[in-house]
């Protein structure tokens, strides 16, 4: 599992204002480990996840991907983000544009692939997702699972290095989680480095290959899920631990 | 019956008056329709970099003086407006005076359709921009592909509204020695002595226009709405 390392993140920092969210997180990511961020709300989850693809500045601190500082100035943000997929909690799915012109904006306008190119790979990504038939709906006609499985192959169109998840099932009826962690659960078996905020403890034990626990802007505790959770040392994570299991 | 008949013929039919109306109906198409293009083409430029100064804190320079623009537009009275850039900005040249009024309008109208845009970027989901900018699309790609189609859904309503007003305040370019709608029934008005048949022409075809527009505008919001349920 051990692979090259994708991701450096050293000292990172970020303040809103006098606010500290962030304050100093440093750790690796290598390629083909599956990260669950779990955390009390607040804690600065959301921030650090946005923070290794720059959707926040951060203040202080430095991010490396695959070999390349993007928090130093002058880094074309975009050629990065290319490589490093985003899921939210919302979804965002483009609301103006049918499913299939969702997947392959980004591919054809960025010049990855032309548009035939681009429609046939939205189709398999479609199959894959297990909604073949959506290619022609616009995304309000859509339930949250469907929406957010749509998202997934969105982001799997750019052939992304990595993967950052939001809270990917918060926003999610029940019924409707185990849909969208059934596929993350085959991404993951299929290799992908993939880094999850998440509040489903179930995903954090099965799946992941590394557990990390973030509070008052620093990583309390971090490890292989079984340990993470029999075996927990941080005060902190047994306290969160005891009211979330 | 025969009354109506008989001032019908004295308005429209004796000495062909009817062309005051004609002259008057093609002038005001003109000047209203070169004027929303105006308008426009002002308005999303406006919006565009008034947002873009909101969200990315460049462009401070251009953001200044599209404020100064707005204030001054909205500010005054558009009849000012319209007699200023008459009598003072193009004093000295000759130029047509449906020119003059498409300038006038097309400022004015600018000034109403760049905070209607901008009202509308801001009703835009941030989520959207931000999805759109983590698949490496830049600020300029994002805002044409995902933020600007949305925000001009979300407007057309206000927009078809604003062309309205438009369209009814071309009735002032009168007031240049412009014969317009209103100033061609005024004409006749003046010649006949008779103000019934000119003016109520003068609103009938006005009432009609208007009508068309609002259908056209709701028209292409049924269109526009199709991806929604
Ligand atoms: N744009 C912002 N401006 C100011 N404060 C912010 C901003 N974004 C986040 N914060 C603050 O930073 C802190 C961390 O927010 P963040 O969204 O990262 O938390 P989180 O761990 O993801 O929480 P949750 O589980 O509720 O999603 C919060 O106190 C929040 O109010
Ligand atoms: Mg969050």
């Amino acid at each position: 599992m051990s692979g090259n390392v994708l991701l450096e993140v050293k000292e990172l920092r970020k303040d809103f204002g006098d606010h500290s969210v962030l304050k100093g997180i440093s750790t690796q990511i290598s390629q083909g480990e599956v990260v669950a961020i779990i955390g009390p709300s607040g804690c600065g989850k959301s921030t650090f996840l946005r923070s290794l693809n720059l959707l926040e500045t951060p203040t202080g601190g430095s991010v490396v991907f695959e070999g390349n500082e993007i928090t130093a100035p002058g880094t074309d943000v975009n050629k990065i983000r290319q490589k490093i997929g985003m899921v939210f909690q919302q979804f965002n799915l483009f609301a103006n544009l049918t499913i299939q012109d969702n997947i392959t904006l980004a591919p054809v306008k960025l010049g990855l692939m032309d548009k035939e190119e681009a429609q046939k790979r939205a189709k398999e990504l479609l199959e894959r997702v297990g909604l073949p038939d959506k290619a022609d709906a616009y995304p309000a006609m859509l339930s949250g699972g469907q929406k957010q499985r749509i998202a997934i192959a969105r982001s799997l169109a750019m052939n992304p290095d990595v993967m950052l998840f939001d809270e990917p099932t918060s926003a999610l009826d029940p019924e409707m989680v185990g849909e969208v962690l059934g596929l993350m659960k085959e991404l993951a078996a299929d290799g992908m480095t993939m880094v999850v905020v998440t509040h489903e403890m179930g995903f954090a034990r099965e799946v992941a290959t590394r557990v990390m626990f973030i509070d008052e802007g620093v990583i309390c505790e971090e490890n292989a899920p079984q340990e993470f959770f029999q075996n927990p040392k941080n005060q902190r994570l047994k306290d969160f631990l005891s009211k979330v299991l | 019956m025969q009354n109506f008949i008989n001032e019908f013929t004295l308005n429209f039919i004796d000495d062909n008056r009817y062309q005051y109306i004609i002259e008057g109906f093609i002038n005001t198409l003109i000047i209203s329709l070169f004027a929303v293009l105006v308008g426009i083409a002002i308005g999303f430029l406006v919006a565009i970099i008034r947002s873009s100064h909101d969200k990315t804190g460049h462009m401070k320079a251009g953001n200044f003086l599209c404020r100064i623009y707005l204030t001054v537009m909205r500010g005054t009275p558009t009849m000012i407006q319209l007699l200023i850039i008459y009598y003072v900005i193009f004093a000295t040249v000759n130029i047509p005076k449906v020119f003059v009024a498409v300038v006038a309008f097309g400022l004015n109208s600018g000034a109403y359709v760049a905070e209607i845009v901008r009202s509308g970027i801001m009703s835009v989901d941030e989520g959207q921009f931000e999805a759109g900018r983590s698949l490496g699309l830049n600020y300029r790609q994002t805002m044409q592909f995902i933020i600007m189609p949305q925000a001009f859904k979300n407007v057309l309503p206000a927009l078809g509204n604003e062309f309205i007003v438009l369209l009814k305040e071309t009735s002032i370019s009168g007031y240049i020695g412009l014969t317009d709608l209103t100033h061609g029934g005024d004409i006749i008005r003046g010649i006949t002595f008779s103000a019934f048949m000119p003016l109520i022409a003068v609103a009938l075809i006005y009432l009609l226009l208007v009508t068309g527009l609002s259908w056209c505008v709701s028209k292409l919001e049924r269109r526009l709405r199709v991806n929604e349920r």
